[in-house]
């Protein structure tokens, strides 16, 4: 009888119930509150982009794997569902007003420059879904900032306006908490239900994907730079995290494992740092900028993780020696 | 007594299976008809055959005698003749060389004459005579662990059993807990302390129970896995951290496993040579687990037809735990002393995944138990710079598999660590 050759590797042989496909569609589904309000509020445009935004997401990375001769199952298989969070997450932060064009172009562009040419998932230098949100704002930018769509539960009708983050900034306009926080104003489709977003990173959370430690110093810590920068008026604490996107960059962006730091001082440092930058540019600026912190803040990653690391357990510092001259 | 231990953050809850096989009682295996005794079942130099082809020998006979300061004596564990000594490739994957011994079933057996004292020097002697070495797994000849160069104040009894699958030690403390206490007794008089302590996992209250009753300073260690490694052990029960490059002896403690101390009192007490072993053989992929207690040098064929014969489904056979335990190849291998497990697993249990794109998680360094970065020492180890990945701490890892059981990718993170720390050894 032939002897047939078992499966043979390292230690361990046991696994961990986590992996990357699981996390991705935990992701989503975390999403998924968000996406909801957002066609709730913004209508069936609303839903046709996040769908444009997905698919063309998807369908960029299996393209692009194909143009490099990659046999069809192993692409398939190997699918992790991150193009997906990148789709839906960059349909997020678009408004519901722009034209079919752009979630496309930014979406293979998120995909196939950020992600793909740089060696796939967990290799990209920056968050694909903040930098197809920029290439959109850099790109189309009138189209991007300008005739919001008020949201209507009847019908939805285009204005001229500016969001309330712009007015807040700008005039000091103090915007209606409460429907700040429901998500009754004009703004991205993802943005503006703050409840739904919260909603999705509490599970996140639940489920172990991210700590919710980050999240909560970098809304803080933009909060309360705010407020610091408007002469320690507390007024300005609610509005500030509230409008805008912040949350959802808080929750669902900055918070991306690639573009993190590995250690936990290294993460304090990160999201601190991400925090004062925001306030800092929102208030020079006068526009939207989380997006922008948090690619800038991206690139300082791998120095992080160069300057701080864990020490092996019972490190000790050795001694400097003086040497006898 | 029950000592409030220390708090261990990292580490990792795994799936522990035990209930496989945790309410089985040790059963004794007959000896086989053939044994292959390994002469290199420790860490150190390898035994030299004493015997020659057509000896014939009777249990407990040394067959191979220690070389140099670490090594240990290699016993007969059935009387019969020698028909020859065999080169096989170990689960380590080395060359080493077996002495075949054919058993006649005679029930003769060599026992040591009794210690006219039980002085430190006389026990040590007689753990060196009788061939213990650590039974936990890494296989350190324990009596060159009882001539420490500093006095320690502290003896350790390892009793965490943190791998999963894994019951022998379980077992064996709660069939033979005055035994062991007289093992950790005789070993604490060799080595002049007066402070033992056990260190037994939280999810075995029967065994914590009984060692605190016999008047033991018992640590109830949290269930998370690598209680059982050493410096974990040594923080958990005294609070003490070992240095980085330094062994427990530098901070006074002396660390020691169930096995072992179940072994010394055999040799002190009784004069019994180390002949056997307890084991525990388990898995989806055999059809009754047992916890055993066998012959060294049994095949491992032998002990999979003892225990009902494997299913049809089995991927993987493991020496030892799932989590730090060798894969082997094929049956083809035999008990040797540092065995404390024979799993068969089924492609459900595995890890049979592929690995893709390290996505930076983190999961690996925040779990860590010695605080190292998995992920960078393996992408220096993958690109060639070990002193880099030397940076990150390679030569502290453990190689427990924490980090590649929690891994979402599936990297080979112990892998590549280990070949990393071969790497910067061959530069040395």
């Amino acid at each position: 009888m032939e002897e047939q050759l078992k499966f043979y590797s390292n230690s361990p042989h046991v696994k961990g119930r986590r992996t990357t496909r699981e996390i991705m569609l935990n992701v989503c589904i975390a999403l998924l509150p968000a996406c909801i309000m957002g066609c709730v509020f913004f209508g069936w445009r609303a839903l046709m982009i996040i769908a444009l935004s997905a698919f063309s997401a998807c369908a960029a990375e299996i393209v692009y794997r194909l143009v490099m001769k990659q046999p069809f199952p192993r692409i398939l298989k190997e699918f992790d569902f991150s193009s997906l969070v990148t789709g839906l997450l960059l349909a997020m932060c678009l408004g519901s007003q722009v034209p079919w064009y752009v979630p496309v172009l930014s979406a293979i562009f998120a995909i196939v420059v950020v992600k793909m040419l740089f060696g796939g998932t967990g290799k990209n230098l920056v968050n694909p879904a903040i930098t197809g949100r920029i290439f959109a704002f850099l790109s189309f930018g009138t189209i991007m900032t300008s005739g919001w769509v008020i949201p209507n539960f009847a019908s939805s009708s285009v204005v001229s306006g500016a969001t309330s983050l712009t007015a807040l900034l700008k005039d000091g306009t103090m915007p209606d908490l409460l429907s700040l926080f429901l998500g009754n104003v004009q703004g991205c489709i993802g943005e503006t239900c703050k409840i739904a977003l919260l909603v999705g990173g509490i599970y996140l959370v639940i489920r172990g994907i991210i700590d919710f430690k980050w999240p909560l110093i970098y809304i803080a810590v933009t909060g309360l730079m705010s407020v610091a920068l408007n002469k320690f008026d507390f007024h300005y604490f609610l509005p500030s995290v509230l409008s805008g996107g912040l949350i959802l960059g808080a929750i669902f962006m900055a918070t991306d494992y690639t573009t993190t730091p590995n250690t936990t001082w290294g993460n304090v440092l990160y999201f601190v740092v991400l925090g004062v930058i925001t306030a800092v540019l929102r208030q020079a600026t006068g526009i939207e900028i989380v997006s922008f912190a948090i690619l800038l803040m991206n690139l300082f990653v791998p120095l992080i993780d160069k300057f701080i690391i864990n020490r092996p357990f019972g490190f000790k510092r050795e001694k400097k020696v003086k040497e006898a001259k | 007594m029950i000592i409030k231990g220390k708090k261990y953050r990292y580490g990792v809850h795994v799936k522990d299976r035990k209930e496989l096989c945790r309410e089985k009682p040790i059963e004794t295996m007959p000896a086989p008809e053939i044994v292959k005794i390994s002469v290199s079942q420790h860490i150190g130099a390898p035994a030299n055959p004493i015997v020659n082809v057509g000896d014939d020998v009777i249990k407990g006979q040394m067959i191979a005698e220690a070389t140099g300061a670490i090594s240990a004596n290699v016993f007969s564990s059935v009387c019969g003749k020698v028909t020859g000594i065999e080169e096989i490739v170990n689960p380590m994957g080395l060359r080493q060389k077996y002495i075949v011994i054919k058993n006649d079933y005679r029930t003769e057996e060599y026992r040591f004459p009794n210690l006219e004292n039980f002085e430190d020097a006389t026990i040590i002697g007689r753990v060196r005579e009788a061939g213990i070495v650590g039974l936990g797994g890494a296989g350190f000849p324990t009596a060159v662990k009882l001539t420490p160069k500093n006095p320690l104040d502290t003896l350790i009894v390892n009793g965490a059993e943190c791998e999963p699958y894994l019951n022998c030690d379980y077992r064996l403390m709660l069939e033979h807990p005055d035994e062991i206490v007289k093992g950790i007794n005789y070993l604490a008089a060799a080595l002049n302390v007066k402070n033992g302590i056990v260190g037994i996992e939280k999810n075995k209250p029967e065994a914590i129970e009984l060692f605190s009753e016999r008047g033991m300073n018992v640590v109830a260690l949290q269930k998370q896995y690598p209680m059982g490694s050493e410096k974990q052990l040594i923080y958990c029960c005294t609070g003490r951290k070992v240095p980085t490059g330094k062994m427990p002896f530098d901070v006074g403690v002396c660390v020691q496993n169930i096995k072992t101390l179940f072994a010394s009192y055999e040799a002190v007490e009784l004069n019994k040579p180390l002949t056997e072993i307890v084991m525990t053989v388990s898995g989806d992929g055999i059809s009754e687990a047992k916890n055993l207690k066998v012959a060294i040098g049994t095949p491992f064929t032998d002990i999979a037809a003892y225990c009902g014969g494997e299913k049809e489904n089995v991927v993987k056979y493991i020496a030892g735990g799932p989590m730090m335990g060798k894969n082997l190849i094929d049956l083809n291998q035999y008990v040797r002393k540092t065995d404390s497990g024979l799993l068969f697993l089924t492609n459900k249990e595995a890890n049979l995944e592929e690995p893709s794109n390290c996505i930076n998680c983190g999961a690996c360094a925040k779990n860590c138990p010695m605080r190292l970065m998995p992920m960078y020492i393996e992408l220096y180890t993958l690109a060639g710079d070990y002193e880099k990945a030397k940076k990150y701490g390679a030569m502290n890892c453990i190689e427990c598999g924490t980090c590649a059981y929690n891994c979402p990718a599936r990297r080979p993170l112990v892998q590549s660590i280990a070949f990393c720390k071969a790497k910067l050894k061959e530069k040395k």
